[in-house]
């Protein structure tokens, strides 16, 4: 089922300013969609209105060509995985799971197979009849989803299921959420502040700041193609380098004059207009090129060395004190303290306006 | 050096204990607190001690001497069930203070949910009212009490004494445990309200099906305390129960000791006893609820 | 005069433009008249618009809005007849639901096309045009579900004629057979876990939990071969597909309502009034307001509060229905040269009763006044006032607390508050053994009385108060520290039997205080147990219950053993909470047991507890039991305090014997409130303190 918000907009009573604002997006049928963000720019408030939980204070909320906004959540036919799960602490894991069904007055033959299937399905068969507070963690969370699950809904709504997990199981739990939404096939809305996440589940990813969407797109388009600043900083581990500067007789200069950049000839174009204007430009760690010659050039010192095994971080400091961090395969040699010349590679450059932080090239 | 080193546990001869081995001192110490502890144990049985055997001294009259000339008799518990009102007061003890436990519970499942889910217009003023209502003794009233019952029987016949000693009792128990109880849903996540709202429950359901069997063992613990309150309070009941039939155990026991007409001090030992014995039995099996709830109470206000 | 502004506003601050040009002529003059300074111009502008408003019938919005009126007349009356005429039509064999729901779409589509001409020039057709534009959309769906449905139920019926009884019946047996070794099957498992338990391979819990899993899953194993069964399969097909239909239908109406709704915040309202004048007028009929705004449900609900003002609260205020009051009025005459039946006090209480009548009234007025108020300025404003459907949903959203706590606080405030009040104005009469059945207002008097220390009952008040306060720091503080003591004791690590000596020492907790008391007082009677052990161990006749020294001491001996138990449970308890942690970081730091006991448990404990010991200061203030049971708060001492207390007597127990035993009513009143006052004020003080309250999360 689709999902598309016209000019959506929430602001709470008593509050000077709209939490979210002028909030258009399409979701399409089968998407995993993750809702991106730091804390506090509205992604949960998003979610649940999605949901129903919170009241759509303008704008319009559609599934496929139905107009929502006034349906009472339990209508909608979603589904909602909660942070802590919430599973009911006194009701068994089956009356968990088929808890929606019974409030549905729907049959029990039909209630009692949909609970095995998604039992099955999520290999929780063994502990139907135990409750919450006697399964772990990560047991609970698939209870979670099997209660989900068991709805059959268009449209599944997850809000930071993975985070009270650890580590390692975080990492299963993705791969198994992905795999599940294959086989189900069902729209899913995702809603986390953990890049990784947003980057290895989802098929379409939200990026929201402040209540405004600031890019919307395909995993690769956030990496490669960052609309902002802002985009091109949350997106990417370690964090993009961004230097400012002005865009001189068609080079960029840093601001303290350390580093020249010639750009290559397509970004050139678009930058004709940038004369004498501020321009910042971002660089990927493992943008730099090192061990040869290459067009500018500049010098940094090394100060500490993470050693990850496949690749080297290099945390770096420029003649002018500023920092900067290279990624480096790990097979390089470098040590703590020395300089080493740098360039780079010229078709990987994001120019940014200063001022606004919006993208110059495309 | 240590005194008792190595036969601290007698284990071949090694010393297991993590703790370091007792001084003369340390060891003072200890039968020091043991004698202590004894001596106490001593203060409290003993007379408890006296009272359960003049309950069965069959040569106690009606006061009660030492126990020095002991014969075995059912005779004191027989007067109780037979002269006296005993089992009547038994009973009017036992309706009140169920009465008591289900009023306070209902009422205060409404309004400690209410308060504690619910953010609407009066709501901080009318808690902190209550707060300060809770501080009220209930004795400040007791010239009004018998008054008001007056008038409110002229209008329903059917409104007894003993009702309005149940009101008496559930009014200020469902100002303290409404805070009691808000506090203990407080704790209860809101998420589960919002799956339950998704789910398809109305606000009714998610009070009925959600958040009261989750609070129910804080319930537990607000009803057996407006339980108990009636069978130990003396002065409210005896302000209004008038009539021997209508008391409850405490004022009726108290007749057996205090006026010269009926008294029996061994049939009191008895009915003492009697009716100590399932409430004793009582605290000690819940005295862990009890005191938890006490504690959680007043530690998150 | 108010004017009138060029935009309309709704909820959420969106800006709308006036469709009835009349008015807005004059708000683009108000607008010109308030930024005009030069004074001629002004006056030439205000005349300009005294002259529109006069001329208002000639307007030519106005005008045509005339003529849309006479056309919707006309249009309504015609509708009526079209829709009988639409409704013969139907097939008579259509179901009542579907019918009714086809002629609604027939109402609606003829409503939506007669509006549609004219949403330009009012938002009112605007309005109905698309509330008609909503029904049409979404009602043939509800026909379409309704009709699926039916179908449904039909080919369900249809199926039941042809289930084959011997094969029902047959498989109905095969149930009984499966049932009964299902069950053989489940009671095999169970014995299984009940063996691990004795093995002790499982613990208790477990095994119970595993019991309970097998009986679950048993239970629904049955039910699913229910299922098999033809009949009981196309029982609960149909009984389910009716239950769908029902709430289908239902959901898909209330949606509708929803949709409505909705659109009531999107379309503004445009009147001709700009005060608020409805509010002003009727704020002594609580819904009439309301009523004439349209919104005749609500209103009827405000005309309950009427009701109950006017038939109830001001009638028994006056005096009427009361039962032996006047109502207010009796609080000041307090039956003075009234018949003989009449009491003073009945007089008082009713008059109480009154004032909180007139006070529930008040708030009503209040509340209906204010939602009238608001309503109509919302109006002006442009935001058009709630239907019954959103008021209900108001109501049941966030109206539930009001309506539940409800009836506790009816509780609350006449079983505490009317009768502390009716205590407090006690204190202001002389009801006394002379003046019972009628008293009247003496002012301060009493509160002089006790403060100097004079008068019959006034005299003894300050040595009773100095016995008070001595006793309840003595008796408490001793508890207390006994109790703390005792439990420390226990707790130690090296004490062995801590189970044992914990049961026994909350035994004093666990028996009812009345009893123990009584039972001490017997045996401090002459010839009683302790009195004789005593004699024998000194020598001597003591009489203890004589002398007021040794019944004082008796009685902090006893409430000492009778508090300690529950200060020594309050304790354990937080004692074993406490992690051992603390201890061992103090160890490595080279702290001595005491230090360890002063620094760490102490603080921690009392700390945890400090609430609760306050509660204890304040329980034993007023602790009438143990004062009263023991010696009726003697022994008397008539030359200093006189006939009416004795020399162990607290406050409270004074308050009683004066007020219930020799009728001093008044002066006991006065003394209560002067208690009740320091007792709330340290609580108050212990709320402060108390987490909750300095967290701020009320």
């Amino acid at each position: 089922m689709k999902v598309i918000m016209k000019n959506l907009g929430k602001k709470y009573e008593g509050r000077e300013n709209f939490t979210l604002r002028n909030i258009d997006l399409e979701i399409d049928d089968q998407d995993f969609c993750v809702i991106l963000g730091p804390s506090g720019c509205g992604k949960t408030t998003l979610l649940r209105m999605i949901a129903g939980l919170n009241s759509i204070t303008e704008g319009d909320l559609y599934f496929d060509d139905r107009r929502v906004n006034t349906i009472p959540p339990k209508d909608r036919d979603i589904a909602m995985v909660f942070q802590s799960y919430a599973l009911y602490p006194h009701m068994t894991v089956y009356d968990n799971m088929s808890f929606s069904l019974v409030m549905r007055k729907e049959r029990k033959k039909i209630i009692d197979e949909r609970v095995k299937e998604a039992a099955q399905l999520l290999q929780i068969e063994d502990y139907l009849y135990a409750k919450p507070a006697d399964i772990s963690g990560g047991q609970r969370q698939r209870v979670a989803l099997g209660r989900a699950i068991v709805r059959k809904p268009s449209v599944f709504l997850m809000d930071e299921p993975l985070s009270n997990l650890d580590a390692k199981l975080r990492e299963h739990m993705r791969v198994e959420l992905v795999r599940l939404h294959k086989s189900l096939g069902t729209t899913s809305i995702y809603v986390t502040h953990d890049q990784t996440e947003a980057m290895t589940m989802a098929t379409k990813i939200i990026l929201l700041d402040g209540g405004k969407i600031q890019q919307v797109g395909k995993p690769e388009e956030f990496y490669n193609k960052p609309e902002n600043i802002f985009v091109a900083r949350f997106i990417g581990s370690p964090t993009i380098n961004i230097i400012r500067g002005k865009y001189r007789d068609g080079k960029f200069v840093s601001e303290t004059d350390t580093i020249t950049l010639t750009p290559s000839k397509e970004d050139a174009e678009l930058l004709k207009d940038y004369e004498g204007k501020g321009i910042s430009i971002g660089i990927r760690p493992e943008r730099f090129e090192s061990g040869g010659e290459f067009g500018d050039t500049f010098e940094a010192t090394i100060d500490v060395i993470e050693m990850l095994g496949k690749e080297k971080t290099l945390y770096a400091r420029l003649k002018d004190g500023s920092d900067l961090v290279i990624s480096t395969p790990g097979h390089y040699d470098y040590k703590e303290g020395e300089t080493h010349t740098f360039g780079f590679d010229i078709n990987a450059i994001h120019y940014f306006e200063s001022e606004t932080g919006e993208r110059i090239n495309r | 050096m240590t005194l008792f080193g190595g036969k601290k546990k007698k284990d071949k001869g090694l010393y297991l204990s993590d703790k370091p081995p007792l001084t003369v001192a340390g060891i003072i110490g200890i039968v020091t607190s043991y004698t202590i502890l004894f001596a106490w144990v001593v203060a409290i049985v003993w007379p408890l001690f006296q009272m359960v055997v003049s309950a069965f001294n069959g040569q106690q009259q009606q006061y009660i001497m030492g126990n020095e000339n002991f014969e075995f008799s059912l005779r004191h518990f027989e007067f109780l069930y037979n002269e006296t009102y005993y089992l009547t007061w038994v009973k009017n003890t036992l309706f009140i203070a169920i009465s008591t436990a289900l009023l306070t519970i209902v009422m205060v499942s409404f309004t400690g949910y209410a308060y504690s889910r619910y953010r609407f217009k009066g709501r901080k003023a009318s808690l902190m009212a209550i707060m300060l209502i809770q501080t009220i003794p209930t004795f400040a009233g007791i010239t009004a009490f018998f008054t008001m019952h007056s008038i409110v029987s002229s209008v329903i016949p059917a409104f007894s004494r003993q009702m309005m000693l149940i009101l008496i009792y559930a009014g200020p128990a469902i100002a303290s445990n409404t805070f009691i109880l808000k506090g203990y849903i407080d704790s209860v996540s809101t998420e589960l309200d919002d799956a339950a709202k998704i789910d398809g429950c109305s606000n009714f359901d998610i009070y009925r099906i959600i958040i009261m069997p989750i609070a129910r063992p804080m319930l537990t613990i607000i009803a057996l305390w407006s339980f108990i309150g009636p069978f130990m309070d003396y002065l409210l009941a005896k302000v209004l129960l008038t009539s021997p039939s209508t008391y409850t155990l405490a004022v009726g026991l108290f007749t057996l000791v205090s006026d010269f007409r009926t008294m029996n001090q061994p049939a009191f030992a008895a009915g003492g006893l009697l009716t100590a014995i399932p409430i004793v039995i009582m605290f000690m099996v819940l005295q862990k609820q009890l005191v938890s709830g006490l504690t959680s109470g007043s530690v998150k206000g | 005069m108010a004017t009138y502004s060029l935009y309309l506003k709704d909820n959420i601050g969106n800006e709308y433009e006036r469709k009835n040009k009349y008015l807005l002529d004059l708000a683009r003059l108000d607008e010109k008249i308030s930024q005009e300074t030069d004074k001629e111009k002004k006056i030439a502008l205000q005349k300009e618009r005294k002259s529109l408003v006069s001329n208002k019938k000639k307007h030519p919005h106005n005008v045509k809005l005339e003529e849309f009126r006479k056309k919707e007349d006309e249009f309504l009356r015609s509708v009526k007849a079209e829709e009988s005429g639409y409704e013969k039509t139907l097939p008579t064999s259509l179901d009542s639901q579907v019918k009714d729901l086809k002629t609604r779409r027939f109402h609606h589509g003829k409503r939506m096309d007669f509006y549609k001409g004219y949403s330009e020039l009012t938002y009112e057709a605007d309005f109905k045009y698309r509330e008609s534009k909503i029904h049409v959309e979404q009602i043939p769906e509800i026909i379409e579900f309704i009709e699926g449905i039916e179908a449904d139920l039909a080919q369900a019926m249809e199926e039941k004629e042809n289930i084959d009884p011997k094969e029902d019946s047959r498989m109905k047996e095969d149930l009984k057979s499966f049932k009964k070794e299902a069950k053989e099957k489940r009671d095999q498992e169970i014995q299984k876990v009940k063996e691990r338990r004795k093995e002790g391979v499982i613990s208790s819990k477990a095994e119970t939990n595993a019991i309970k899993e097998l009986k679950r899953e048993y239970k629904n194993q049955v039910r699913l071969q229910e299922y098999k069964i033809p009949s009981v399969e196309n029982k609960d097909f149909i009984r389910s597909k009716k239950r769908e239909l029902r709430n289908g239908v239902r959901r898909s109406e209330k949606i509708l309502k929803a949709d409505v709704a909705d659109t009531r915040r999107k379309i503004p309202v445009e009147y001709e009034k700009n005060s608020p004048t409805v509010a002003y007028l009727t704020p002594l009929v609580p819904g009439m307001g309301q009523l004439i705004n349209g919104q005749k449900r609500k209103a009827m609900f405000f005309f309950l509060a009427t009701l109950f003002i006017y038939l109830i609260a001001i009638p028994y205020a006056l005096g009427y229905g009361n039962y032996q009051g006047e109502g207010i009025s009796g609080l000041i005459s307090l039956a003075e040269g009234g018949a003989r039946v009449h009491k003073s006090l009945i007089f008082m209480i009713e008059g109480i009763v009154a004032i909180f009548l007139l006070l529930i009234a008040l708030g009503l007025y209040y509340a209906s006044f204010r939602d009238v108020l608001n309503t109509e300025r919302d109006m002006i404003k442009g935001i058009r006032p709630s239907n019954w459907f959103e008021t209900k949903r108001t109501i049941f959203q966030e109206g539930f607390p009001y309506v539940t706590s409800f009836p506790a606080m009816l509780v609350i405030v006449f079983i505490v508050l009317v009768p502390v009040i009716t205590t407090l104005l006690l204190s202001f009469t002389n009801m006394n053994p002379q003046n019972q059945s009628k008293f009247a207002w003496i002012g301060i008097e009493n509160y002089k009385l006790i403060a100097l220390g004079e008068g019959l009952a006034g005299s003894v008040f300050w040595l009773i108060f100095i016995w008070t306060v001595i006793w309840t720091l003595v008796a408490t503080t001793l508890a207390i520290l006994l109790g703390f003591f005792l439990a420390l004791l226990v707790n130690n690590d090296r004490i062995k039997g801590k189970k044992f000596f914990r049961t026994i020492y909350i035994l004093p907790w666990a028996v009812p205080a009345f009893i123990t008391i009584m039972f001490f007082s017997i045996m401090v009677a002459p010839g009683g147990v302790i009195t004789e052990i005593l004699n024998s161990l000194f020598n001597s006749r003591i009489e203890i219950k004589n002398d007021t020294t040794l019944t004082r001491t008796a009685l902090i001996l006893i409430q000492a053993w009778l508090g300690s138990a529950y200060v020594f449970l309050l304790t354990t308890g937080v004692l074993q909470a406490i992690p051992g942690d603390l201890y061992e970081a103090a160890e490595i730091d080279g702290a001595s047991s005491f230090e360890k006991l002063r620094r760490i448990t102490v603080p921690l404990v009392l700390f945890q507890i400090a609430p609760l010991l306050v509660t204890q200061y304040t329980f034993n203030f007023n602790n009438f039991s143990v004062i009263f049971l023991f010696n009726s708060g003697g022994p008397f001492d008539p030359q200093r305090y006189g006939n009416l207390a004795g020399s162990s007597d607290l406050l409270i127990s004074y308050v009683y014997k004066l007020a219930l035993v020799n009728q001093y009513q008044a002066i006991a009143a006065a003394i209560t409130i002067f208690i009740s006052l320091g007792v709330m004020f340290f609580a108050f003080l212990g709320f402060r303190r108390s987490k909750g309250f300095r967290e701020g999360r009320l």
